[in-house]
């Protein structure tokens, strides 16, 4: 004769409890960020692999990134550094917002988010301002200089014509560029493109908030986890730019 | 079936008051300063490296990456709060994360080795690689030279 057990309803779980004890936004904002995690490490691993490939031939960062602004005389990693820190300022700013959500405080929310949004607008211009050099190459005397002694020399198989050919490059595009194998163009262009689009839709979202937080949406709604979830998605970002900032310029 | 979550609107449940407000910006704030230290630190022996022969030495690589990932993790747990989430939900973020990557490195450090180097097996670009050697040796560039004027060269499309 079989016997049924006596299950405490306190203890079983009848689908009212959630494990996570997270709201399912947040959960979802969070697989979200996995996925696109996921897509940016699959990046970064095959970047290393193309990287080792062409080990002998991959140029160093410190004599590529050598511009600043309003100063002529190269400076290695001076403005990438100046990047990171307008990054990590801004993800600071935005965890400040969501703090002061937590305090139902709608001036510090308002303020700090401004912040946010004006850093990651300077980064976005930064990371522009970093392609533009990058696609133009040295200035005009430095690579008259350069050209002396063959330093911007490149062959290349030209499409059009069928023939190798060897010429004077400057500055970079998807089939060649004058600082090593056009790899390196294309991985930096992919990259650190990739990242640049997910701060810009970073800065949009942040700035659709931040008219909800102006609006009132959420001192109506009692919370300010929209806040918290567009931090989560932008704290992402920061995270992505650890790491290429080390893969790219560092390394 | 009675219900059981003590919490209803999770929303709500990390709401907290001026009291512990001021205790987490401390906390925020230390980890800004100390990323900032590690920052700086990066950027100073990445200066330094070049003069003193240590770019591309393991050693140099494992301190980088070793750095990033502290970074990394400061963000994740503070920045984040996933130290703040309960446990079962940071191990479901984590886990498949972690492991998915570690599959990703091993397979390219076992499957990629035919690869080689450059030097050896490169078959994309031989003539680029001839060249930088020739280079090296002070040389002339290899192949023969179609004199271009030196402002106008921006890949084969102008040729």
């Amino acid at each position: 004769m079989a016997h049924s057990v006596e299950i405490d309803s306190k203890e079983a779980w009848n689908g009212g409890v959630s494990p996570f004890k997270v709201s399912y936004g947040k959960m979802m904002m969070w697989f979200f960020l996995i996925s696109d995690a996921l897509t940016f490490g699959g990046l970064l691993v095959s970047y290393g692999f193309i990287r080792h490939k062409y080990s002998e031939v991959w140029p160093k960062a410190e004599h590529v990134f050598t511009h600043f602004p309003f100063i002529h005389e190269h400076i290695p990693l001076a403005y990438v550094g100046l990047m990171t820190f307008i990054l990590i300022m801004s993800s600071v700013t935005m965890v400040l917002a969501v703090e002061a959500g937590h305090r139902m405080d709608k001036r510090g929310v308002t303020v700090w988010m401004f912040w946010t949004i004006v850093g990651g607008a300077m980064f976005v211009g930064s990371q522009a301002w970093e392609w533009y050099n990058f696609i133009l190459g040295t200035d005009l005397t430095t690579t008259v200089d350069a050209c002396k002694d063959l330093g911007h020399m490149r062959t290349f198989f030209d499409n059009h014509t069928g023939e190798v050919v060897t010429r004077h490059i400057h500055g970079a595009n998807m089939v060649i560029n004058e600082y090593g194998v056009p790899q390196f163009a294309n991985y930096f262009f992919f990259i650190t493109g990739f990242h640049g689009t997910h701060v810009f839709s970073g800065v949009v979202i942040n700035f659709i908030i931040f008219l909800n937080v102006l609006k009132g949406t959420y001192v109506k709604r009692g919370h300010y986890e929209m806040v918290e979830k567009v931090g989560l998605y932008w704290h992402f970002v920061d995270l992505v730019w650890v790491f290429v900032f080390t893969f790219f310029y560092l390394l | 079936m009675e219900f059981n979550d003590n919490y209803p609107e999770y929303e709500k449940m990390s709401n907290h008051d001026e009291a512990y407000g001021k205790k987490a910006r401390r906390t925020l704030w230390n980890v800004f300063w100390i990323m900032l230290a590690i920052t700086i630190v990066e950027l100073i022996i990445g200066f330094m490296a070049p003069s003193r022969g240590w770019s591309g030495t393991m050693g140099l690589k494992v301190l980088f990456i070793g750095l990033t990932i502290v970074k990394a993790a400061a963000i994740v747990m503070w920045f984040m709060h996933l130290g703040h989430e309960v446990k079962f939900f940071k191990y479901t973020i984590l886990t498949p994360y972690i492991v998915f990557m570690c599959y990703t490195i091993f397979v390219v450090l076992t499957e990629g080795t035919y690869a080689g180097t450059s030097g050896k097996f490169a078959k994309v670009d031989p003539v680029f690689i001839q060249q930088q050697e020739a280079l090296k040796k002070g040389g002339h560039g290899g192949g023969e030279t179609h004199s271009a004027p030196a402002g106008e060269a921006h890949g084969e499309e102008h040729h």
